[in-house]
C-alpha cells in the first residue's frame, strides 16, 4: 500500500511521465490522464484531511526514506494541521484547473506535461518536511510557469494596444521568483551550516532549536533572507509587481494555480521555515512585515481599482488580499495564524473560481477589457451567478470563508498592530468597491449585440469545476469548525512554542507529544 | 612492475596507430566512427580491468594510479565517446575524420595522463599533449576563415600560458631541487617558502587557469568557441576543462595544501570574477556557441568556488559538479550539432520555433540548459547546491551570495534560448529529423541529467569513494 502523502505527490508526476509516451494527437486521452491523476491526488487529500487526528496534532501521514545520508537529507513527507489544509486547497485547485484546461486546444500534450509538473512541485512543497526537498520542489514549481505563460498565455491589451506582452510577463515572473528563491537559499544554507546538525530535516531542526536556538545575531540576519526570499512569491509589497502581470498574461487554468496556490507557497514557507525555525528573528522582523502588509492591502487595493482588465483587477486584488495573510502571520498569535491559514485556503478557492470565470468570459467574448463588456448575465446566467458569489466572497461577506478568516486576523492582530488592522478593515471596503464594479461592468447593464453568440457553461461537466470550488467555499464559510480546528490543532502549539514567556512545562509536553 | 595501471594510456596510444592504419587503408570512410568508438570501449574495458588491480605510483613516481584518476578517466572516455558520436553528424568534418579521430585520441591520452599526474614535468607533458591536439582540431576546417582564426587565437594565447607554466615549473624546480610532487611536498615542509617559489606556484596556477577558462586567462573562450567546429567545442568545454580541473586539484590538494593560506585568498576572488564575467558576458550574445562559451566561463567560476574552500566537502562538490556539467553540457552541444547540421547556422535566430520543428531537440536543449542553470530536479541543481553548501560551511558568505545571484542571471540567458525555441515562430516549417543513433545518445544524456538530479546518493557515494585522495 502506497502511503497517502507519496500517492498524492506521485500521481501527477507519474502522469507527466506517462504523457511523454502518448502521441500528441490523442488530446482526449491526454486530458483524461491528467484528470485521473489530479482526481487521485484530490481523493488522497480529502482522505488525508478526514483522517488527520486533531487530538494528536503534530506531523502525521509521515513518510521517510533515506536519500543523501552523508548530508542528512531524507525524503521526508508529512503534514500538520496547517499544511493538510493547504494540500487540500491545492488538490481542489489542481483538479478544477485541469477541468478548466479543456479549453486549451493547442499543443495539448506539452501543456499538460508542464501543468502536471507545476502541480507536482506545489504538492511537494506543501508535503515536504525536509528543507532540501522543500527547496527542490519550490524551484521545480516555478520553472514550468515560464513555458505555460509564454506559450499558452495572451498579451495584455487595452483598447487594442498591447500594454505588455506575455513574453515580458513570463520572463519577469521567472526571474523575480528565481531571485527570491536563491536569496532564500542563502538563508537556508546558512541555517543548515550554523545549526551544526548536518540535517535538513525540519522536525529535527525544530526540536533542536527548541532546546538550543541559534544566537539572536544569526537569527537577525538569516530571518530577513528567508522572509524576503520567500516573500517575493507571497508577494510582499514592493516585490509584488511580477504577480499581477503574471496572472494577467497566463492562461486561465494557470492563473488559477498561480493565484490559488503558488502565492501561498511564499506565506507557507514563511510560516514553516522562517518563523518556525527562527522565532527570535521573527519577533525582531515581523513588525516590519506588518507595516509592509498595509501597503499590500491599501496600495494593492487602489491599484486594483484603477485597472480595466478583468485579470489585472483580480491579480492586484490577490496581492492585496495576501497582505491579510501576511498580517495574520505577523501577529504571532494563534488566532492570527489560524486566520492566515484559513484565508490562504479561502482566498485560494475564491481566486481560482474568479480566474476560471474570467477564462470562460474571455473564451467566449475574446475580451477582458471592462469597458467592452456588459450585460452578460442574460446569456450566461450560471457564470454570472458564480461571479456574484465570487465577488461576495472576495469582499468578505458572511457566509463565505473569507469573512471568517479576515475576522480572525483582525481579532488576532488587534492587540499588537491596531493601526495595520484598522487599515485592513478599510481594505475590505476598497475590495467591495472594485469587485462590485467588476460584477456590474461584466454581467449587468445593457446587453451588447456583439455578445449574442456567447454561451453559458451548460453541461454538468462544464459546470463541475465551478460547483466544486463554490461548494468548498460555502462549506468552509458556513461550517468553518472542521477546518479551523485542524489548523488550530497545529497553529496553537506552533505559536506557543515561539513565545518564551508561555513556555511552561505543560506546553512543552504538548509540542513534544506532537512531534514524531 | 604493475604496468597494468597504465592500461588506459596504452590502449589510447595503440588506437592512434590503429586509426592511422585504418585511415590509410580506407580513406574517407564513413564508418570510421565505429572504429573510434570501439577504441573508447577498449580503453573503458582496460580501465575497468586495471582499476581494482593496483594503487600506487610508477614511472619513477611520475604517474599515480588511484580511484581519483580512475573516476576522471572514466568521465573523459565518456566525453570522448560522445564527441565521436557528434562528429558523425557534423557535416563539415565528416569528409576527413581519420586525422580528426587520431587527434581526439591524443587529446584523450593527454587528459588521461593529467588525471594521473604526480610530477610537474608530467603535468606539462599531459597538458601540452591535450592542448596541441586541440589547437589543430580547432583549426581543422581548413576552408573556414573563422575556424583558422579561432585556431590561431587559441594557439597564441595557449603558448603564452604554456610559457607561464614552464617558467613556474622552473622556479619550483629551483626551490625543491626536483619536479616530482613528492620532492615539492618535502620542500614545503620547511616553514618558509621563498618568494621565488611562491611566484612559481602562482605561474603554474595561471597556466592551469587558462585550461579551465578562468579569469584572467579566458579572453580566448568566446572567439574560439564560435569559430571551432562544434564537436571540438564540446571537447574544449567538457574534456579540456575537466582535465584542467583535475590537474588543478592534483596540484592544489596534492601538493600545495601547506600554502593554503596563500591560494585560499586568491581563489575566491578569481572564482567571483570568473563567475560574474562569464554570466554577464553571456547576456548580450546572439550566437549559441558564444553564449555557451561565456556560460562555460561562468561554470568555471563555480568550480573554482568549490576548490577555494580547500575542504574535502569542496572537492567533493567539484567532483559532482563536473559530472553534472558533463551530462548537461554534452547534451546541449549534441543538440547544437544536430540543429546546425540541418539548419546550417548557430545564431540564436536559428532556434526560433525549434519545438515545432523537432520536439526532441527542443526538449533536450530545454532540459540541458535548465540543468546548466541549476534548476531542480536536474543534475546541475545538485552540483550548484553542493558547491554553495561547501562554501557556506567555509564561511565565504559573500561568495555564496554572489554565486546564488548568478544562478538567476544565468537562468535569464538560458531562458532566452528556451523562449526562442518554444515561443518563437520558425523561419521554415520543415521538420528536423534525427537519426536513431543520435536519438539514443540524446535520450541517454537527458535521462542521465534527470537521474543524477533525482537519485543523487549512488553518484555521491561513488564520488566520495573516488576522492579518497592519495598523495
Amino acid at each position: 500500500m502506497i502511503p497517502l502523502a507519496t500517492g498524492i505527490l506521485l500521481a501527477p508526476a507519474l502522469a507527466a511521465l506517462a504523457l511523454l509516451a502518448v502521441q500528441p494527437q490523442h488530446a482526449g486521452l491526454i486530458r483524461r490522464i491528467a484528470v485521473a491523476a489530479t482526481m487521485i491526488s484530490l481523493a488522497g487529500a480529502v482522505m488525508m484531511m478526514a483522517t488527520y487526528d486533531r487530538a494528536r496534532a503534530g506531523f502525521q501521514h509521515e513518510v521517510w526514506l533515506p536519500w543523501i545520508g552523508s548530508l542528512g537529507i531524507g525524503f521526508h513527507l508529512g503534514v500538520d494541521g496547517i499544511s493538510v489544509v493547504l494540500v487540500l486547497l491545492h488538490a481542489l485547485c489542481a483538479f478544477t484547473g485541469v477541468l478548466i484546461s479543456y479549453s486549451i486546444r493547442e499543443r495539448v500534450k506539452e501543456y499538460f506535461i508542464f501543468y502536471l509538473l507545476l502541480i507536482t512541485g506545489v504538492f511537494g512543497v506543501f508535503l515536504s518536511l525536509d528543507l532540501f526537498f522543500f527547496y527542490f520542489f519550490y524551484e521545480m514549481a516555478v520553472i514550468p510557469m515560464f513555458p505555460l505563460i509564454g506559450i499558452w498565455g495572451s498579451d495584455v491589451k487595452e483598447q487594442g494596444v498591447v500594454r505588455f506582452s506575455k513574453e515580458y510577463a513570463t520572463m519577469k515572473l521567472t526571474i523575480y521568483l528565481t531571485l527570491g528563491a536563491v536569496v532564500a537559499l542563502i538563508g537556508l544554507l546558512a541555517l543548515y551550516a550554523n545549526a551544526g546538525l548536518r540535517s535538513f530535516d525540519i522536525p529535527t531542526l525544530m526540536r533542536h532549536f527548541g532546546t538550543s536556538p541559534l544566537s539572536p545575531e544569526l537569527q537577525r540576519w538569516i530571518f530577513p533572507l528567508l522572509a524576503v526570499g520567500f516573500g517575493v512569491i507571497a508577494p510582499v509589497w514592493p516585490l509584488h509587481s511580477w504577480s499581477p502581470i503574471g496572472h494577467a498574461a497566463a492562461p486561465s487554468p494557470v492563473s488559477m494555480l498561480h493565484a490559488g496556490v503558488l502565492m501561498k507557497l511564499g506565506s507557507y514557507a514563511i510560516i514553516r521555515v522562517a518563523v518556525g525555525l527562527l522565532p527570535e528573528g521573527a519577533r525582531m522582523w515581523l513588525p516590519w512585515l506588518a507595516g509592509l502588509c498595509v501597503f499590500n492591502i491599501i496600495y494593492g487595493g487602489f491599484v486594483a481599482m484603477a485597472q480595466r482588465d478583468l485579470k489585472l483587477i483580480i491579480g492586484y486584488s490577490s496581492s492585496s488580499h495576501m497582505g491579510y495573510v501576511l498580517l495574520g502571520i505577523a501577529c504571532l498569535t494563534p488566532l492570527g495564524l489560524d486566520g492566515a491559514v484559513l484565508l490562504m485556503f479561502a482566498h485560494g478557492l475564491m481566486t481560482a473560481l474568479s480566474f476560471a470565470l474570467v477564462g470562460h468570459i474571455y473564451d467566449q467574448t475574446h475580451t477582458r477589457y471592462l469597458p467592452d463588456l456588459g450585460g452578460l448575465a442574460k446569456q450566461t446566467p450560471f457564470i454570472a451567478a458564480c461571479g456574484v458569489a465570487a465577488a461576495m466572497a472576495s469582499s468578505g461577506l458572511p457566509g463565505f470563508a473569507n469573512f471568517v478568516s479576515e475576522l480572525l486576523i483582525f481579532l488576532g492582530g488587534w492587540d499588537r498592530y491596531p493601526v495595520p488592522v484598522i487599515c485592513g478593515v478599510f481594505g475590505v471596503v476598497i475590495t467591495a468597491v472594485y469587485m462590485l464594479r467588476l460584477v456590474r461592468g461584466t454581467f449587468f447593464g445593457e446587453p451588447k449585440p456583439a455578445f449574442h453568440h456567447v454561451q453559458d457553461a451548460t453541461t454538468a461537466f462544464q459546470r463541475l469545476p465551478y460547483l466544486v470550488l463554490l461548494a468548498a467555499l460555502i462549506w468552509v464559510g458556513c461550517w468553518p469548525g472542521r477546518v479551523l480546528q485542524t489548523v488550530d490543532a497545529s497553529a496553537r502549539p506552533f505559536i506557543e512554542r515561539l513565545t518564551p514567556r508561555q513556555s511552561s512545562p505543560m506546553h512543552f509536553a504538548e509540542s513534544e507529544r506532537g512531534a514524531p | 612492475m604493475p604496468w597494468n595501471a597504465l592500461a588506459v594510456e596504452a590502449v589510447l596510444g595503440l588506437w592512434i596507430l590503429v586509426l592511422l592504419i585504418a585511415d590509410a587503408l580506407a580513406p574517407a570512410s564513413k564508418r570510421l566512427w565505429v572504429l573510434a568508438l570501439a577504441g573508447i570501449f577498449a580503453a573503458a574495458a582496460a580501465l575497468a580491468w586495471a582499476r581494482p588491480a593496483w594503487h600506487g605510483q610508477l614511472v619513477q613516481g611520475m604517474f599515480v594510479a588511484d580511484a581519483f584518476a580512475a573516476y576522471f578517466k572514466g568521465l573523459l572516455l565518456l566525453t570522448g565517446a560522445l564527441v565521436i558520436l557528434m562528429t558523425r553528424r557534423f557535416a563539415p568534418l565528416s569528409n576527413a575524420t581519420g586525422a580528426f579521430y587520431m587527434l581526439l585520441f591524443t587529446a584523450l591520452l593527454g587528459g588521461s595522463v593529467l588525471a594521473s599526474v604526480h610530477d610537474f614535468l608530467m603535468l606539462f607533458i599531459g597538458l601540452e599533449l591535450l592542448t596541441f591536439s586541440l589547437y589543430i582540431m580547432t583549426a581543422y576546417l581548413k576552408t573556414d576563415r573563422r575556424s583558422i582564426e579561432a585556431g590561431m587565437k587559441y594557439l597564441i594565447l595557449g603558448s603564452v600560458s604554456s610559457a607561464f607554466l614552464v617558467y613556474g615549473i622552473a622556479l619550483v624546480y629551483g626551490f625543491a631541487g626536483g619536479t616530482s610532487f613528492a620532492a615539492v611536498t618535502k620542500a614545503l615542509e620547511s616553514p618558509l617558502t621563498p618568494a621565488a617559489a611562491q611566484t612559481g606556484f602562482f605561474l603554474i596556477l595561471a597556466g592551469l587557469s587558462f585550461k579551465i577558462a578562468a579569469l584572467p586567462f579566458n579572453l580566448w573562450v568566446p572567439d574560439v568557441y564560435e569559430g571551432a567546429p562544434t564537436p571540438v567545442v564540446a571537447m574544449l568545454s567538457v574534456g579540456s576543462k575537466m582535465s584542467g580541473m583535475v590537474a588543478l586539484i592534483r596540484v592544489l590538494y596534492g601538493v600545495l595544501l601547506p600554502l593554503q593560506g596563500l591560494w585560499g585568498l586568491l581563489l575566491p576572488v578569481l572564482a567571483a570574477g570568473t563567475m560574474v564575467y562569464g554570466n554577464l558576458g553571456a547576456l548580450p550574445q546572439t550566437n549559441i556557441k558564444r553564449l555557451l562559451g561565456y556560460s562555460s566561463i561562468g561554470h568555471a567560476g563555480y568550480l573554482l568556488m568549490g576548490l577555494a574552500t580547500a575542504t574535502p566537502e569542496g572537492l567533493f562538490a567539484v567532483g559532482y559538479y563536473l559530472l553534472a556539467y558533463l551530462f548537461s553540457s554534452l547534451a546541449v552541444f549534441f543538440a547544437v550539432v544536430l540543429v546546425s547540421d540541418s539548419v546550417g547556422g548557430d545564431t540564436l535566430e536559428d532556434y526560433n520555433g525549434l519545438s515545432q520543428r523537432s520536439p526532441l531537440l527542443a526538449g533536450v536543449l530545454f532540459v540541458g540548459l535548465l540543468s546548466l542553470a541549476g534548476v531542480p530536479p536536474l543534475a546541475g541543481f545538485v552540483g550548484k547546491l553542493l558547491v554553495l553548501l561547501a562554501a557556506t560551511e567555509s564561511r565565504m558568505l559573500w561568495l555564496v551570495a554572489l554565486g546564488a545571484v548568478n544562478v538567476a542571471v544565468s537562468l535569464y540567458y538560458y531562458l532566452m534560448v528556451v523562449k526562442r525555441m518554444y515561443l518563437g515562430q520558425p523561419r521554415s516549417p520543415a521538420l528536423i529529423s534525427v537519426d536513431p543513433v543520435s536519438t539514443g545518445a540524446l535520450i541517454i544524456l537527458t535521462a542521465g541529467i534527470v537521474l543524477i538530479g533525482v537519485f543523487q546518493d549512488p553518484f555521491l557515494e561513488q564520488i566520495r569513494a573516488s576522492l579518497a585522495f592519495s598523495q
